[in-house]
């Protein structure tokens, strides 16, 4: 579990990728995300994991979406046998189960890449209102935390001979109970301390507040932007209407 | 009794936690264990009720290998009272809350309600029976967690951290709970940063660093080892401080401030 919650800490690794503008980075990933959801023969599916993978291996993030697609490994193989079940066939099910995880990973990749200032910054130039921003951003950093904290609390239920694995299915779903509500406590007085801690230190005292980071594309990255462009749209006209 | 041998653990993301750990705790003895942070000591006590598994090594609670057991059967003889109460209180009422432990382990009914009530008594939580854990004060919260684990009777107790937000008094009583435990017979071991706590007490001090025991011995011993107490991040407690500065060596160290007066006010005397 430990494993799996460490994925969603956010690490600042330095690739080619990382240096990139975050809304180049975007760009990337909304590309994949269109890619992986039009993908609807084997070939497309390999292809575009293929080309997820290679992404993650350059931005030094594959150990990571790992970690962080294990959840979605399992509705995968759900997807999987459902489809199985209704009589889709072996490849096209597995098609499906594919596709979902490209989808999942396409997303994770500019979230596993993005650190959260970043996020903002990019929030702020789709011109979105502050205290949204402030939210979402807010939340997105919460994430890794909370399941830190969900670790600890089955740690301390557990010790209090809380067995999370054990009996029928209903009993697992009360066991739950000890879990949840220390956490959604820990939740809500962690978030009214930050509330505290962003008022005492003049969160909302202007309306435009100035940022620490600005940003900036380079030539680099435009570069980037262009070249993705390029093959992104045969691409598309490829998977449309070619195979 | 518990027993480490060779322990080395390394968590899944590659850092080395616990190095080559041998050690032995026997049965009704106080311990403390102190260190600078991320020194090993929560990786540690985790390790006892069998939170973690050893990845090299291996550890023994009377007997019973930790990779066998499950954290269950080893909770019932090792408790562990956790730094943040707000991590285990999530019941209706603070009687409750005492019952969860006792239910899991398959406590008969009868058995229940007398530990409950020695519990809220012992504690001095009587009067807060049918209020929510969550309404209680910051030291009320801990003393219920305190309760709450000692109602199984357990034979280890472990607390981390016991004194972080508790006031004078309540760090007093917790003391005294302390001495009243090893009395019974029960084994303590301490994880904390408050070296004025832990000096009255006079422990077996264990000090950790970068996940190894740099030091185990009585507590009266360490606090003569400089390069030592600089190493584990320590500060000497005010008592040998007061000592070493009015350049006077007790034959025998007075834990507490009320024996440490009666010692020098004879000494003033006898000058």
């Amino acid at each position: 579990m430990y494993w799996v919650a460490s994925g969603f800490l956010f690490q600042r690794v330095d690739s080619i990728i990382q240096r990139l503008d975050p809304r180049v980075r975007l760009s990337l990933s909304l590309m994949l995300f269109i890619l992986a959801l039009i993908s609807d023969s084997a070939i497309k599916i390999t292809i575009t994991m293929l080309t997820i993978i290679s992404l993650a291996l350059i931005s030094n993030i594959a150990k990571r979406m790992a970690r962080t697609t294990l959840f979605s490994a399992t509705f995968a193989i759900l997807i999987f046998l459902i489809n199985l079940l209704l009589d889709y066939g072996l490849i096209t099910s597995l098609v499906l189960a594919l596709r979902f995880i490209a989808i999942i990973t396409s997303t994770s990749f500019f979230f596993l890449t993005t650190s959260p200032d970043e996020l903002e910054c990019v929030m702020k130039w789709f011109r979105l209102p502050q205290d949204i921003i402030f939210a979402f951003v807010t939340a997105v950093r919460f994430v890794p935390v909370l399941m830190m904290d969900a670790l600890q609390i089955m740690d301390a239920q557990r010790s209090r001979g809380l067995e999370l694995d054990k009996g029928r299915f209903y009993k697992r779903i009360k066991n739950l109970i000890p879990i949840l509500v220390p956490l959604v406590i820990s939740a809500v007085i962690r978030s009214s301390e930050l509330a505290e801690a962003m008022e005492v230190r003049a969160y909302g005292a202007t309306k435009k507040p100035t940022s620490l980071y600005v940003l900036k594309m380079s030539n680099k990255d435009k570069f980037v932007m262009i070249m993705s462009i390029i093959l992104f749209i045969p691409t598309i006209y490829l998977y449309l209407f070619a195979c | 009794m518990i027993t480490f041998e060779s322990v080395t653990y390394t968590y899944p993301n590659g850092i080395t936690a616990l190095r080559e750990i041998n050690l032995q705790i026997n049965d009704g003895e106080m311990v403390a264990i102190v260190g600078g942070n991320g020194a090993g000591k929560t990786t540690l006590i985790r390790h006892i009720n069998g939170l973690l598994k050893p990845s090299i090594g291996r550890v023994l609670v009377d007997g019973l290998d930790t990779r066998s057991a499950s954290v269950a059967q080893l909770s019932r003889k090792v408790g562990i009272v956790f730094q943040n109460p707000d991590h285990q209180l999530f019941s209706e009422n603070v009687e409750d809350e005492i019952k969860f432990g006792l239910k899991n382990f398959g406590f008969p009914e009868d058995i229940i309600n007398k530990r409950v009530n020695w519990s809220l008594k012992f504690f001095d939580l009587e009067e807060y029976r049918k209020l929510s854990p969550l309404m209680l004060s910051g030291g009320e919260k801990k003393r219920l967690c305190l309760a709450a684990v000692l109602a199984w009777d357990p034979k280890i107790l472990i607390l981390d951290e016991p004194t972080v937000g508790q006031d004078f008094i309540q760090k007093e009583r917790l003391s005294q709970i302390i001495k009243m435990l090893l009395t019974q017979g029960k084994t303590v071991i301490i994880v904390s940063h408050d070296i004025e706590f832990i000096w009255p007490l006079q422990p077996r001090m264990i000090i950790m660093s970068a996940g190894r025991i740099i030091a185990d011995s009585p507590s009266e011993l360490i606090f003569n080892n400089i390069s030592l107490i600089k190493e584990a991040h320590l500060i000497k407690p005010q008592l040998v401080e007061l000592y070493e500065r009015l350049r006077v060596k007790p034959n025998k160290p007075f834990p507490n401030v009320y024996e440490a007066r009666v010692w020098l006010m004879n000494k003033i005397r006898g000058r």
